[in-house]
């Protein structure tokens, strides 16, 4: 489609509050858990409290003899299938358990309390097993195996990721200034405040019908149908308004399956709803990955190589977490120009619950160790960071060693804007004495599709009926990112009718055509140049009868404000809804409806991890400002400048949203946020000892959208649902060493950690008498 | 489920506390026994619901004399000004306990007799010498806040014991006092280590001064043993310095999910002389009236 002028644009680029803002604010949005129906039966699963154990027996009878339960399932008595990448899972456990909350036994029952009493009656007899938390000790011949039912798993490691672009011994020997260094980011979780709800239900003919907040609708239903042996034609999902996801509920989940086996099992509709607590033991989390790496430059600051050594700590099954390295390594390969890499990456089983997809998908893990270590060698080189930066900052028309094209980049303009709004150049190293300082950390990330599965493509079907309201029939879904209102401004403005005149549905896989799901940031682009395709189709028909009606060509009319009128002399009008009645109104008429479907140009990456898996890639720039205290270790984050290359803002308002709200998150992840265990345990699944941030650790963020317009995106927008998260880690780190003159090694740097490592620094002045930062 | 039983009185509700010791408890603003109920930390039968006892609500202020009603809701104190002028730590205290809807709910009784080792109150209440009045079977009866706390989560109350209100010292003049903590979030978190200090100033030297602590001992303590090292003196640094060490020895820590023994002690050894220097610059009107301390008591927030 051809290129608009800004200028030109009746709809895009308006600040439109989400359509369904009112309803939410208000409280009226009836979300998975205000579900109620007719012979509702609440499930309930029992849980292993053991992090590795064998099972020997489970005896259900008492369960079963509890007046108001309707059934009681466990490996033994139900049809399942395995599932998850290299059908390392299944539903229910029969064999052994791998982490402490991994299912065992699942009930349904007439409420709540007879579901739970139903539980504690269910009698399992295990056979505990050594087990292991950390991901280098279990990689060790005496560790145990966490599965050793699986052939192809030796040394618990489930998959490798391993990267090689040109010779990196060769560049190290040529690099005048290498950094090397070990990172860590920790074991975090999405928690939405909505916990996962899923309802299912089956008609007296089979019909399944089931109710999830899920964003991945169509592979969902596959797996149900797989999994569980179901005719996959016989399956409907229904997407709930979503309170709440942020990757977290992207695919099917283990419960999805419970729920849909008890259902069939009591022949009654069964609801599964996770507390608080089995949201944080039972749902996946963000995958921990751990970095030892290396960054070299030839002594003008020109980078010359990455060579990265990553454990992935996949936990006790393969879910999405175990390919958050297919993230992970587009950053260590291609956040700025680097001519050689290396990659070196094993996945390692641990008897913990295991990582899914969050927001932002291995790039905050990633971007932690690169961007710090693009500061520790801007001051081993004696270089400005942001200076570095630019001497080394991927540009339009190149191709990562990955095969990524970058075409719309605003990276150095992104940059340009956090160093001139933060004072970078004048107060970078120059407040240590007052504690503070300033630190940056910039993006790379998919933000035109990502092709994972066959298709990376959404359908749109566009239908105005006699009224004139505009129905847009997306195959994607709203999770609360605005993606609806975003969808309804692109067909408002190819329509040339205000926005309240479209209504967008997309909840309902019977309904809505195939799209991949929400995931890698691609909903606008993908999602918004199918409904862009679709309305453009939609419109020609209306133009096609207004021609007929105004004795005019349809190439001379333009829609305002629905209104159809000759371009060149626009008192020669007709209303649009006028000109749909008249085209269906009459014999032989017709409807005005039209389909698309967009695949974008991507590729699948081959077994060497090369191809260009987006078709376009959204960059930005963030600088955080903190001031720390030395005697608590406690740190104040004051300041938040960010900069995002959105390709161009669909809805300013939105867009904004999306990178605050990222932001917020990643301050969480820097400074707050974490699954602390001991032995496996969850020590607190509650959002207050999880550290979730409130208002008050969040400081003022400024965000300026920068808008580059890319070539493909719809009307030039890219991705900008993930950005926001992805630079803050590394930003506060690199901020705390500018104050300190201390380097974290991981996230969330908790004022403990911060205290030790300031306390251990000076220590190691005392002993040294050196600055040793910089040199892990 | 539990059944509730409204009382019409003090009496009554002893009565039937007493007459059901395993499985009543009393609730005033439940926001600590509704989560323990629901975790299966406390099984109650039957909850004996105080919060119509208008007796045991509110506070009053006596000459320097504060009583305060075991109902007082933590945000009536934080907003009273009269209690942030003469009794500052306990104010802020109550600024930054829980969300301002759990202030709004939540009594000081609760917060004292629930026994959390980190909770606000106590600390801040102990360097206003505070007294607990108990009502039981036997009568009433008063111990020194000091002796009021037992072992995490318990307390000197016996079955069908109630505690009715806490009368605590707050001077008009050359007093201050001031409360700090360490957490990891800015708000709505629970204190990693808590400190109180409050410091009565007589001709330009410290003529008494009490700190106490939360979060680092089993209970809330008073740090004994303080007044050798700063009575008589202006708070000079090292002054400043030895007190703080003193009550780094003096406190028992644990390592758990939100800190190490060693780091409390030390954030102990560094908060308690911010937290005497603060209280010392309030007693001799060297502090802005009206100024809330920083939460860990140096920050000055500039937002650009």
């Amino acid at each position: 489609m051809p290129a608009v002028r800004a200028s030109e644009l009746q709809v895009v680029g308006r600040r439109i509050p989400k359509l369904d803002a009112p309803e939410k604010v208000t409280g009226q949005i009836a979300y998975a858990d205000d579900l109620r129906m007719s012979g509702l039966l609440e499930g309930a699963i029992l849980r292993s409290p053991h992090p590795h154990a064998r099972i020997l027996s489970i005896d259900v009878a008492a369960a079963e003899r509890l007046p108001g339960v309707r059934a009681v399932i466990h490996a033994g008595n139900v049809q399942q299938g395995r599932f998850g990448y290299g059908n390392d899972n299944a539903p229910l456990k029969g064999d052994k358990v791998r982490f402490i909350g991994d299912e065992v036994a699942a009930v349904a029952a007439v409420d709540e309390e007879v579901a739970k009493r139903a539980i504690e009656l269910i009698h399992v007899e295990y056979e505990v097993l050594p087990a292991v938390f950390d991901p280098y000790e279990a990689l060790e011949d005496s560790s145990p195996s966490i599965h050793d039912e699986l052939p192809d798993v030796s040394g618990n490691v489930s998959m490798r990721w391993d990267f090689d672009h040109g010779d990196v011994d060769a560049a190290a020997d040529r690099a005048a200034v290498i950094v090397e260094g070990r990172y860590s980011a920790p074991q975090a979780a999405p928690a939405p405040i909505e916990t996962h709800v899923v309802i299912a239900s089956f008609t007296p003919s089979g019909h399944l019908t089931v109710w999830s907040p899920v964003h991945m609708v169509f592979m969902y239903r596959k797996a149900l149908a797989d999994v569980l042996g179901l005719d996959w034609r016989k399956i409907t999902v229904i997407q709930p308004p979503v309170g709440g996801s942020f990757g977290g509920k992207i695919d099917i989940d283990t419960h999805d399956f419970i729920a849909v086996m008890l259902a069939k099992q009591a022949r009654r509709p069964v609801r599964l709803a996770m507390s608080r607590e089995e949201e944080f033991v039972g749902t996946r989390t963000r995958q921990p990955i751990h970095f030892r790496l290396r960054t070299g430059a030839d002594a003008e600051g020109n980078l010359l190589f990455r060579d990265a050594e990553v454990v992935s700590d996949n936990g006790a099954y393969n879910a999405w977490g175990s390919h958050a390295m297919l993230v992970a390594m587009n950053t260590i390969t291609s956040m700025y120009r680097v001519p050689n890499s290396r990659i070196r990456c094993a996945v390692v089983y641990t008897n913990k619950n295991y990582g899914g997809s969050v927001r932002g998908f291995g790039n905050p893990q990633a971007t932690f160790a690169v961007e710090q270590q693009m500061e520790e060698l801007a001051d081993a080189l004696g270089m400005d960071p942001m200076d570095l930066r630019l001497r080394n900052a991927n540009q339009s028309g190149d191709v990562t060693p990955q095969g990524m094209e970058i075409t719309s980049c605003g990276l150095s303009q992104c940059l340009d804007i956090v160093r001139e709004q933060s004072g970078w150049d004048r107060r970078r190293g120059k407040m240590r004495d007052r504690h503070r300082g300033l630190g940056a950390a910039a993006y790379i990330h998919v933000g035109g599709g990502a092709r994972i599965y066959g298709s990376d493509g959404c359908g749109a079907i566009v239908k105005v009926d006699e009224s004139g309201q505009v129905t847009l029939i997306s195959g994607s879904s709203e999770l609360g990112q605005g993606s609806e209102t975003a969808l309804a401004m692109i067909v408002a403005e190819e329509m040339g009718v205000p926005i309240e005149a479209v209504h967008v549905v997309n909840s309902n896989t019977d309904i809505k055509p195939w799209d991949v799901g929400v995931h890698a940031s691609r909903t606008t682009f993908v999602a918004g140049n199918a409904a862009r395709m679709a309305a453009a189709a939609a419109r020609d028909k209306i133009l096609e009868t207004a021609a007929e009606l105004l004795d005019a060509r349809a190439s001379d009319l333009r829609i305002r404000e629905g209104v159809v009128e000759v371009a060149e002399e626009p008192d020669r009008q007709i209303d649009f809804g006028r000109a749909v009645r008249r085209r269906l109104l009459r014999e032989e008429g017709s409807v005005v409806m039209a389909t698309a479907f967009y695949d974008p140009p991507t590729h699948h990456q081959d077994k060497e991890y090369r191809g260009n898996i987006s078709a376009a890639y959204g960059f930005g720039a963030h600088v955080a400002e903190v001031e720390v205290d030395p005697g608590t270790g406690m740190v104040r984050l004051l300041n938040l400048w960010t900069a995002h290359d959105v390709g161009r803002a669909i809805n300013p308002m939105s867009c904004e949203g999306q990178i605050e709200g990222g932001a917020a998150m990643g301050v969480g992840l820097a400074l707050s946020e974490e699954l602390v265990m001991f032995d496996g345990l969850i020590a607190a699944p509650n959002l207050h000892d999880y550290g979730l941030p409130t208002a008050v650790d969040v400081p003022r963020t400024v965000v300026n959208l920068v808008e580059t317009v890319d070539p493909l995106g719809p009307f030039g927008a890219k991705g900008v649902g993930e950005g926001g998260i992805i630079p803050p880690p590394a930003a506060i780190a690199n901020a705390i060493a500018d104050a300190t003159g201390i380097r974290p090694r991981e996230y969330p740097m908790r004022p403990w950690k911060v205290k030790h490592w300031i306390d251990s620094e000076e220590r190691s002045h005392v002993v040294a008498g050196k600055d040793s930062s910089g040199h892990g | 489920m539990a059944d509730v039983f409204i009382p019409g009185s003090l009496e009554e509700a002893v009565g039937f506390l007493t007459d059901h010791p395993a499985t009543a408890m009393p609730i005033a603003g439940g926001t600590d026994l509704l989560v323990d109920t629901r975790t299966g930390r406390a099984r109650p039968d039957r909850l004996v619901d105080l919060s119509g006892l208008r007796e045991i609500g509110g506070f009053e202020l006596d000459g320097e004399l504060l009583r305060l009603g075991a109902l007082a809701r933590i945000r009536s104190i934080e907003l009273d000004p009269e209690l942030g002028r003469r009794a500052t730590a306990l104010v802020e205290a109550a600024r930054v306990l829980g969300s301002v809807q759990i202030r709004t709910m939540a009594t000081v009784g609760g917060n004292l007799c629930h026994g959390t080792p980190s909770a606000e109150m106590p600390p801040a209440l102990l360097v206003h010498e505070a007294v607990a009045e108990i009502t039981g079977i036997g009568g009433q009866y008063s111990i020194p806040l000091a002796d009021f706390f037992v072992a995490p989560g318990r307390t000197v109350l016996a079955p069908g014991d109630l505690l009715t209100s806490v009368r605590a010292r707050v001077p008009s003049s050359r007093a201050g006092s001031c409360y700090l903590r360490q957490t990891v979030r800015w708000s709505m978190d629970l204190a990693g280590v808590g400190v109180s200090a409050s410091v009565h100033v007589q001709g330009g030297a410290v003529s008494n001064a009490r700190v106490a602590l939360s979060a680092v001992a089993p209970v809330p303590m008073l740090v004994a043993g303080l007044e050798d090292t700063v009575v008589g003196t202006d708070l000079a640094p090292e002054v400043l310095a030895e007190a703080g060490r003193q009550a780094a020895e003096a406190c028992s820590p644990i390592s758990d999910a939100r800190g190490t023994a060693d780091y409390r002690r030390q954030v102990v050894s560094v908060l308690v002389p911010r937290a005497l220097r603060i209280a010392w610059l309030r007693a001799t009107g060297s502090w802005p009236e009206g100024s809330p301390a920083p939460v860990n008591g140096v920050w000055t927030r500039e937002q650009r």
